[in-house]
C-alpha cells in the first residue's frame, strides 16, 4: 500500500540519498498521531486520584482536595543542581568513555593514561600497528623544529623575566609634551567664545620613587587534577613481614611499659639485689692488715732512729757546753790576774779547746824556742778574746744604760718594725693604693664600737694594752737576759720561741729544785703580773682616821710593834 | 709385453678425485664447491624423504597457535625438531625449496571468541636478544672522602668528573684514573654533575641548594643558579638549547636560562621530592621521576605536564635515556621496579624484571647495554631491546669498608659506551669494561 502511494506522489526535492523502509514508515505516523488526553475526573470524584503528570494540571491550577505536593506548570519545583556531572560519552565504536573524567579540564594535549591498555606492554597490545610500536628517534629536521619552537617559546619568557632587572624606560623630563587647541563650549554668552592653546605634559616621575602600591601575591590556583592511578594498591603486609619490621620494645629498669616510673623499692626487688649476698674476699683484709703492721713497724723505726739522734745531739751538746764552761772559766780566771798553773786535766781540755782555733799544739818536750812562740800565740789568742769580752760588756752596760726611746728603737729594730734604713735606701715605698692605706686591721673591733656607746663610759683603760701581742711578752720576759740585739733573741719574737728560750737551760743548771718559796704552787703566769685592785687599806689611813678619832697618841702603842717583831721572831724558829 | 693390465683409468680418477675431497673437505667450502642444481635436488629428496610428515604441525598445534602465522617474526617459527646450527647458506636453499605457507588456518581449529582472545595472549612478539659480552670490574678509584654521589663524562671522553658527599668534585683522567684536579665550592654533599657539549663549562648542584656553573678554562665558579628552596638532586643539560633543568627537594623542577640564569620555568606537580631529571632534544624533552611514585613528561615551552605516569608502586630515583632509541626507562625499589617507556607518548613498553633491591642509577649505551644499580650493591646487566638481563653482579666494597657500604649510587658510560663508571657508598669509583675474548 504505502509503495504505491509512493509511485503515486511526485519524487521529493531533497530526497535522502540512502532511503531505507523506517524512513517511509515515519511520515504516516506522524500523520496518524493520535492526542490521548488523560481524563481527569470531575469534581467530587477525585477521591483516590492524584495528578501524575503535567498533562493532568491542564493549563494551571492545583487540585487542593488532593493532598500532595503539585506543581502545575513546574511552579514553585526547585530547580534541580545543575550538578558536575558529566554526560556519558561514547567513542566511534560505541564503548563507553569512562576516562571522560580524566580528560575534563585539561589541556587538549595532555595525554592522560587511564586505562587497562595502558598497563599492558607494548608488543602485547592489540591496537596498536607496528608503526606504533617503532621506536625510532625523529629526524634531525623535526629535531631542528621542535628546538625552535621551544627556543622562541623560551627566549620569549626570559625576555619577559629578565626586563625586570634592566633598567626602566627613564622618562624624558620635557619630550612628553603636546599643545592642544581648546576652543570652550558656549557657556556664558559670546565672550567665552576664545581659544585657547593648552600645553600638556607628563608629571615627572621620580625613578627611584618607591612603588605606591602594595604589591598582593595572588594566591595560587587549584593544582591540575591527579592523574589516575595505574598501580595496584600496596598490598597489606604478611605476618612474616611484619614480624621483619617488628622492633622489640625497649626495656628499662626505670620506666614501666606505661612510661611510668618504676618505684625505687619495687625496682631494687626486682633487681634482686638484696637476694645475693655480698661476699668480700678475705685478701681485702689481710691486705688492710698488712698494710697496717707495716705503717706501724715503720712508725717505731722512725721512732727510734729519731731517739738515737735525738741522744747523740745532746751528748754532742754536753760536749760543747763542758767546752764552753772551761773556755769561761779559763776567761774568768785570766781576767782576775791568777793564772793558775794549769793541771794536766785543764791543759788537755785547753788544748782540745784551743785546737778549734788552728794552733797546732806541741807535745810536752818540745824545745824552748817553741814554747816561747807557743806562749806568743796564746797570748795573742788571749788579747783578742779580751777585746771581745769588752765589746760585750759595753754593749751589755750601753744596753742597760739606754734610755726608753733608744731602748724601744732597739726592739723595733730587733722586731723588723724600724724602717728608716729601707727607707734611706729606697727599698720602702709608701703603698700606691688608697683603700689599703687604712688598716684593716683597726676595722671590726671592740674599741671602734666603742665610739657608738654612751659618752660617759670610761672605757679606755678596760683592756690591757698590749694583750696577746708579741711585743708585750717579750717586753714582759726576756727583760733580763738579752743576749744580744739580733733577731734569735726573744725567741724570735713568737710565744713557742720565748717559751723555748726561757726553757733553754744554758749553763746546764737544770731546774732549781727549790726556787722561790710559794712559787711552786703558784700557777705559771703568762704574761705581765696583773695587779688586782687593793680594797683594803694600804697605807692605814683609815685605820689612822679612826686612831685619830679616838684620839690615842702614836708613840704609846708598843703592842703592834711588839708583836710584829714577835712574828718575825717566830718565823725564824719555825726555819730553823 | 708391457700389456701388463692397467686398471681403468675412470674409476681410479673418480677414486682419486673423492679422496681428495675427503682430505680437503675439512679445509673450506670454497673450494669444492658443490653443484647448486645438484645440491639443491639432494636436499629436497632428503626433506620429502625424512620429513614429509612433520612439515606442518598437528591441526590441534596449530590451532593453539592461532592464525598469525605470516605477521609472526621468523625467529618464532616453531619446528617440532631443530636440527644442529646449520650455517646460512643451507638455511636459504631450504627456505626456496619449501613453498608451502608457513601457517595454514585449520579447517578445524575453534573460532570462539574466548579461544581466540587466549591464543592472542600467547602470540607475544619475543625478540631475541642480542648477545652482549659480559662485564668486568677493570678499576677501583679510591680518592673521595664521602660516597660519590655523581658522575659525569666529558663530552671529548678525556676526563670525568666526581660529586662527592666531602663536598668535593673530582676530576679524574679517564685512560689511567688520575686525579686531574679537585674543584672546592659546594658546602653540602654534591648530587649532580653534567659538563656541556657546546661550552667550556661544568654544571654540579648539591645538597647546599645551590646549582653552580664552572668555567673549566679557569676552574672557577661563574654562576650560580639561585631559586631552589631545598637541597637539588639532579641536574641535566639541553642538549640544543642553552637551557639547564635542576630538580631537587622541594618537588620541583626548574629550568634556568644558562647564560642570564633566569628561571625561565617552576615544573611543579610532583608532591614529593624529584629524585632524577633528564633532557632529550625532542619531545617530551624533560623527563622527572619523583618520590611519589610518578614519572612525568614535561612540554617544555609550555612548562606543563605531558604525561603523568603512574605504574611505579614506589618512589622513582632513576631514569635513562637511550641514545638512539627513542625511549626510556625508570627505576624504582621492589620487584616489577625498572619499566622501559616508549618516548613521544610514555607508552608502557615492558618491565625489567629481576633486579629486587632499590634502584638508585641506570644507565644506557647505544649498543643497548643497559645498566642497573642497586641501593644494595646489586647490579645488573640487561639487554636494552628484551628486557633480559645478561649478568648479574655484586658490587664488592673497598677493603676497610663496612659491609652495608656496598651500594651503588651513580653511573654513566663513557661517550664510546665500552666503559661503566659507578660510584657508591664505598667511597670509590669503580670502572667496569666489556670482557674481550
Amino acid at each position: 500500500m504505502a509503495s504505491a502511494l509512493a509511485s503515486i506522489l511526485p519524487q521529493p526535492v531533497y530526497a535522502p540519498s540512502v532511503s531505507d523502509d523506517e524512513d517511509d514508515v515515519r511520515p504516516t505516523v506522524v500523520n496518524q498521531a493520535i492526542i490521548t488526553r488523560a481524563v481527569v475526573p470531575p469534581y467530587g470524584q477525585r477521591r483516590g486520584w492524584k495528578p501524575t503528570s503535567q498533562e493532568d494540571f491542564g493549563d494551571g491550577g492545583s487540585f487542593p482536595e488532593c493532598h500532595v505536593a503539585q506543581y502545575p506548570l513546574g511552579m514553585g519545583k526547585k530547580k534541580a543542581s545543575s550538578g558536575n556531572t558529566l554526560a556519558l560519552q561514547v567513542d566511534s565504536e560505541g564503548n563507553v568513555r569512562y576516562d571522560a573524567i580524566a580528560h575534563q579540564g585539561q589541556r587538549p594535549d595532555k595525554i592522560v593514561q587511564s586505562q587497562f591498555k595502558d598497563l599492558v606492554p607494548l608488543f602485547h597490545r592489540k591496537d596498536l600497528d607496528d608503526t606504533d610500536r617503532t621506536m625510532d628517534r625523529p629526524s634531525e629536521e623535526e629535531v631542528q623544529e621542535t628546538a625552535e619552537k621551544t627556543r622562541a617559546a623560551l627566549e620569549k619568557l626570559v625576555n619577559g623575566k629578565i626586563k625586570a632587572a634592566q633598567p626602566k624606560n627613564v622618562p624624558d623630563s620635557q619630550g612628553k609634551t603636546s599643545f592642544i587647541r581648546y576652543t570652550p563650549g558656549q557657556q556664558n554668552g559670546a565672550s567665552a567664545l576664545k581659544q585657547r592653546i593648552i600645553k600638556m605634559s607628563e608629571v615627572v616621575e621620580d625613578p627611584l620613587e618607591p612603588p605606591r602600591f602594595k604589591h598582593k601575591k595572588i594566591p595560587r590556583g587549584p593544582p591540575s587534577p591527579p592523574p589516575p592511578v595505574l598501580r595496584s594498591p600496596p598490598r597489606k603486609a604478611t605476618a612474616a613481614e611484619q614480624k621483619e619490621w617488628m622492633i622489640p620494645p625497649c626495656i628499662s629498669n626505670w620506666k614501666n611499659n606505661k612510661g611510668f616510673t618504676i618505684p625505687l623499692d619495687k625496682r631494687l626487688a626486682a633487681d634482686g639485689r638484696g637476694l645475693q649476698d655480698i661476699h668480700i674476699n678475705d685478701n681485702f683484709a689481710k691486705f688492710s692488715e698488712a698494710l697496717f703492721v707495716a705503717d706501724r713497724h715503720a712508725r717505731e723505726e722512725v721512732r727510734q732512729r729519731s731517739l738515737m739522734q735525738q741522744k747523740l745531739a745532746q751528748k754532742e751538746k754536753a760536749s760543747k757546753e763542758e767546752n764552753l764552761r772551761l773556755l769561761a772559766q779559763r776567761a774568768r780566771e785570766e781576767r782576775s790576774g791568777v793564772v793558775p798553773k794549769p793541771t794536766a786535766q785543764t791543759e788537755a781540755a785547753m788544748k782540745s779547746s784551743l785546737a778549734a782555733y788552728g794552733s797546732d799544739s806541741g807535745s810536752e818536750s818540745e824545745a824552748e824556742s817553741e814554747d816561747s812562740a807557743e806562749d806568743e800565740e796564746a797570748r795573742k789568742i788571749r788579747d783578742q778574746m779580751r777585746q771581745e769580752k769588752r765589746r760585750e760588756r759595753e754593749r751589755e752596760m750601753r744596753m742597760n744604760n739606754m734610755g726608753q726611746e733608744q731602748r724601744a728603737k732597739m726592739l723595733a729594730r730587733q722586731q723588723n718594725r724600724d724602717i728608716s734604713e729601707k727607707v734611706a735606701l729606697g727599698l720602702a715605698k709608701p703603698t700606691m693604693s688608697k683603700e689599703s692605706m687604712l688598716d684593716s686591721r683597726l676595722f671590726n673591733q671592740e674599741s671602734l664600737s666603742g665610739s657608738f656607746a654612751e659618752d660617759e663610759s670610761y672605757n679606755l683603760y678596760d683592756k690591757p694594752l698590749f694583750h696577746g701581742s708579741t711585743a708585750a711578752a717579750a717586753i714582759y720576759k726576756a727583760r733580763g737576759n738579752i743576749p744580744e740585739g739580733n733577731e734569735d733573741s726573744f725567741g724570735g719574737g713568737t710565744e713557742e720561741g720565748i717559751g723555748k728560750a726561757l726553757d733553754n737551760d744554758r749553763f746546764n743548771l737544770g731546774q732549781a729544785r727549790v726556787g722561790f718559796e710559794g712559787a711552786a704552787d703558784q700557777e705559771i703566769r703568762e704574761g705581765p703580773v696583773q695587779f688586782e685592785k687593793d680594797t683594803g687599806d694600804v697605807f692605814g689611813l683609815n685605820q689612822f682616821l679612826d686612831e685619830a678619832k679616838t684620839g690615842k697618841k702614836r708613840g704609846l702603842d708598843t703592842g703592834t710593834g711588839g708583836s710584829r717583831k714577835r712574828q718575825q721572831l717566830e718565823k725564824a724558829d719555825d726555819r730553823e | 709385453m708391457t700389456t701388463v693390465s692397467l686398471p681403468p683409468l675412470d674409476p681410479m680418477f673418480r677414486k682419486n678425485s673423492k679422496r681428495t675431497r675427503d682430505v680437503f673437505a675439512s679445509e673450506s667450502d670454497d673450494v669444492l664447491q658443490e653443484d647448486e642444481a645438484s645440491a639443491r635436488l639432494r636436499i629436497a629428496v632428503k626433506i620429502n624423504d625424512e620429513y614429509r610428515d612433520f612439515k606442518e604441525l598437528p591441526s590441534a598445534l596449530l590451532s593453539q597457535q592461532g592464525t598469525v602465522g605470516p605477521a609472526r617474526p621468523r625467529e618464532l617459527t616453531r619446528k617440532m625438531i631443530t636440527a644442529a646450527p646449520v650455517d646460512a647458506n643451507t638455511s636459504r636453499m631450504i627456505a626456496t625449496i619449501d613453498k608451502t605457507p608457513q601457517a595454514q588456518p585449520s579447517t578445524f581449529s575453534s573460532s570462539t571468541k574466548l579461544s581466540q582472545a587466549l591464543t592472542l595472549h600467547k602470540t607475544t612478539r619475543t625478540i631475541k636478544p642480542t648477545y652482549h659480552p659480559p662485564w668486568k670490574l677493570v678499576r677501583v678509584i679510591s680518592g673521595h672522602l664521602g660516597w660519590v654521589r655523581s658522575v659525569a663524562v666529558e663530552p671529548g671522553n678525556q676526563w670525568f668528573a666526581t660529586g662527592a658527599g666531602d663536598r668535593v668534585i673530582k676530576i679524574w683522567d679517564l685512560a689511567s684514573g688520575e686525579l686531574k684536579l679537585s674543584l672546592t665550592g659546594h658546602i653540602s654533599t654534591v648530587r649532580g654533575l653534567a659538563v656541556s657539549s657546546r661550552h667550556p663549562y661544568l654544571f654540579s648542584c648539591g645538597e647546599d641548594k645551590m646549582v653552580k656553573c664552572w668555567d673549566l678554562e679557569a676552574n672557577k665558579v661563574i654562576r650560580h643558579y639561585h631559586g631552589h628552596l631545598s637541597g637539588v638532586y639532579s641536574l641535566s643539560l639541553h642538549p640544543t638549547l642553552d637551557v639547564l633543568v635542576t630538580a631537587g627537594r622541594d618537588a620541583s623542577a626548574r629550568v634556568w636560562d644558562m647564560r642570564t640564569k633566569a628561571q625561565i620555568h617552576v615544573l611543579s606537580g610532583h608532591t614529593a621530592t624529584v629524585a632524577d631529571v633528564k633532557c632529550q632534544e625532542s619531545d617530551p624533552q624533560v623527563i622527572t621521576g619523583s618520590m611519589d611514585s610518578t614519572v612525568r613528561l614535561w612540554d617544555l615551552a609550555a612548562g606543563k605536564t605531558r604525561v603523568t605516569l603512574t605504574h611505579h608502586k614506589k618512589s622513582v630515583r632513576a631514569l635513562a635515556i637511550h641514545p638512539t632509541e627513542y625511549s626510556f626507562a625508570s627505576g624504582s625499589a621492589g620487584g616489577n621496579n625498572i619499566k622501559k617507556w616508549k618516548c613521544p607518548e610514555g607508552a608502557f613498553v615492558f618491565n625489567f624484571s629481576g633486579h629486587n633491591a632499590i634502584i638508585n642509577t641506570l644507565s644506557v649505551n647505544a649498543e643497548g647495554v643497559f645498566f642497573s644499580g642497586g641501593d644494595n650493591g646489586t647490579l645488573t646487566f640487561w639487554d636494552y631491546n628484551t628486557g633480559t638481563p645478561f649478568q648479574n653482579m655484586d658490587d664488592v666494597p673497598q677493603p676497610g669498608s663496612l659491609e652495608a657500604e656496598a651500594g651503588v649510587f651513580c653511573s654513566t658510560f663513557d661517550q664510546t659506551g665500552t666503559r661503566l663508571i659507578t660510584g657508591g657508598a664505598d667511597k670509590t669509583i669503580k670502572v667496569y669494561a666489556e670482557q674481550s675474548q
